[in-house]
């Protein structure tokens, strides 16, 4: 099944990352993947967005208006794409920074305090991990340890106590998921 | 060999390599940099050579020189800086020298933006620099395609000492998919290649020299050969993809980025029962005519033309085929503005329904 995700932020929040972890997450497990970034000329602070397709098949349009799952890391990126996500979809906001109260009753909404928990791991870089770890409670796209696997591939040799942190908000995230579902 | 997750600038760069590529020379523009960024630590891995010259009329230059000197070399650039290289393109494809170019293609006139365009068709198609001479030009529409197109482009440069020109728009450029590469290319015995002017020890024959400037005779002599390798690409090396044509009753025409969407559009098109096909230029020249006029315009009420360009460029070609035998339609973006699945769906369907007439 085709699964369309868009991230959106802004830049040094760890938009692209999210993106490209959850295409190369889902490549791995065999599926294929495609991951277009949409940015401007600012290094920081400028609004920052990302599409990942993941389908079973060969995928023919990277280029969805509307998709099934919504990580927003931010009020600005929130406003933006919240009308592109399809009834009965995943929206996963970063209620730390996500000040509107969300309107929407046809889709599930996932409040996660990803700044405040990355405060409480002690790093500000893990916020985007967070959410991920949300999103695997939530959803079926990639699974909790698929993409722990794909960061321990990526960080566990480079940067140990990075790779000992992101783990840790992976699991805080998954803990604020599995809090909607039950 | 397993697929890989990879850029899109990043996969062109590495086939590019594996092609033979040896030495590149280019200056930084968004949406291409990741070429050069690839390119500055992967060519000297292999014995090549990178170097960011100190503008793009020099790096076109020593292009010009490395491909002289017998090395497979490649440039790469967006809109602005292909305008700026277009007279040492003149003069590689004058003094019949192979190169490999990228265009990664951006959002213009001018400066234009960042964003994703196909507004290079014309420059690239009709008039690639001065003088009226012709590349081929090839337009992926995934990155396989466009690993597959940079792995062999060096085999079309040299067999017509010629450049040859790729056009991808910089959401190819910038985007993931999975890819295969292919395997290293043996390129030993291409430095004593027939142009090469650098002798090497053990090489008896004299000397050669290499110019762009040729007495009038000479020069109308050289252009009559090069109409007939315009004419031998059209006969030998037309690439097109033909999607559901056979009773298509309205034939969508789009090339790269755009014709994705458009092949989405059509199988949810085709699920309703409208009858929709699709020619997708790979070649962009050489064109494919045939597959414009062969077409059954006893079925034919439309060619619809999509492209990232206001107004479509591409149109002009398309109507030299179709003569009149059939409306054509066009709708796209332009300026970096890409479209989405439900934008091309919906305006697909308005004109196959008569919403448009």
């Amino acid at each position: 099944m085709k699964t369309t995700v868009v991230v959106s932020g802004s830049g040094g929040q760890g938009i692209m990352s999210i993106g490209t972890m959850l295409a190369q997450t889902a490549v791995s497990d065999g599926r294929e993947a495609t991951f277009l970034p949409e940015y401007g000329p600012e290094q920081r602070g400028g609004s920052a967005k990302c599409t990942v397709v993941i389908d079973d098949r060969e995928i023919i349009s990277p280029l969805a208006k509307k998709c099934d799952v919504f990580i927003a890391m931010n009020e600005q990126g929130y406003k933006k794409f919240i009308a592109d996500l399809k009834a009965d979809g995943i929206l996963v906001y970063n209620s730390s920074r996500v000040t509107s109260e969300i309107k929407r009753t046809d889709i599930t909404a996932v409040p996660v305090p990803a700044d405040d928990i990355c405060t409480e791991l002690g790093s500000m870089k893990c916020a985007n991990i967070v959410m991920i770890g949300a999103l695997t409670a939530v959803s079926d796209i990639v699974t909790k340890d698929g993409f722990a696997s794909h960061i321990e591939e990526k960080f566990a040799a480079k940067n140990p106590g990075l790779f000992k942190t992101d783990i840790e908000a992976l699991e805080k995230g998954a803990e604020y998921g599995k809090k909607i579902n039950s | 060999m397993a697929k890989i997750l990879m850029k899109g600038c990043e996969a062109v760069a590495e086939a590019a390599v594996r092609g033979g590529c040896r030495f590149f020379a280019g200056y930084p523009i968004t949406p291409q940099n990741e070429i050069p960024e690839y390119l500055s630590w992967r060519l000297p891995e292999v014995g090549g050579a990178f170097v960011q010259g100190e503008s793009e009329v020099a790096s076109i230059s020593m292009v010009y020189g490395a491909s002289a000197g017998g090395t497979r070399a490649m440039t790469s650039s967006s809109g602005p800086g292909i305008s700026l290289k277009a007279e040492g393109i003149s003069y590689l494809s004058s003094t019949k020298l192979p190169a490999f170019i990228v265009n990664v293609s951006r959002g213009g006139p001018g400066l234009g933006s960042i964003q994703p365009a196909q507004q290079d068709y014309l420059q690239a198609t009709k008039a690639m620099g001065h003088g009226g001479f012709r590349l081929m030009v090839f337009a992926p529409a995934t990155v396989q395609e466009a690993v597959d197109i940079a792995y062999d482009a060096f085999e079309y440069a040299e067999r017509d000492r010629n450049p040859v020109l790729m056009l991808m728009d910089g959401c190819l450029g910038a985007i993931m998919e999975t890819v295969e590469l292919p395997p290293m290319k043996d390129i030993t015995g291409k430095e004593t290649a027939a142009w090469n002017v650098k002798r090497y020890p053990g090489e008896k024959r004299s000397p050669r020299a290499l110019t762009p400037v040729y007495p009038e005779m000479f020069l109308e002599y050289e252009n009559k050969q090069r109409a007939k390798m315009y004419e031998a690409w059209q006969k030998n090396d037309v690439k097109v993809e033909e999607f559901m044509l056979g009773d298509a009753e309205y034939v969508v025409a789009a090339y790269g980025i755009t014709a994705r969407l458009a092949k989405e559009a059509i199988l949810r098109l085709r699920a309703e029962g409208f009858r929709v096909g699709m020619i997708r230029p790979i070649t962009l020249y050489p064109f494919p005519k045939k597959s414009f006029d062969g077409l059954d315009y006893s079925l034919v009420k439309g060619i619809i033309d999509i492209e990232l360009a206001i107004p479509a460029q591409m149109r002009d070609d398309i109507a030299l085929e179709v003569k009149d035998r059939a409306p054509i339609y066009e709708f796209g973006h332009s300026g970096g503005i890409l479209m989405n699945d439900e934008d091309t769906y919906a305006q697909i369907k308005k004109i196959v329904t008569g919403g448009d007439k």
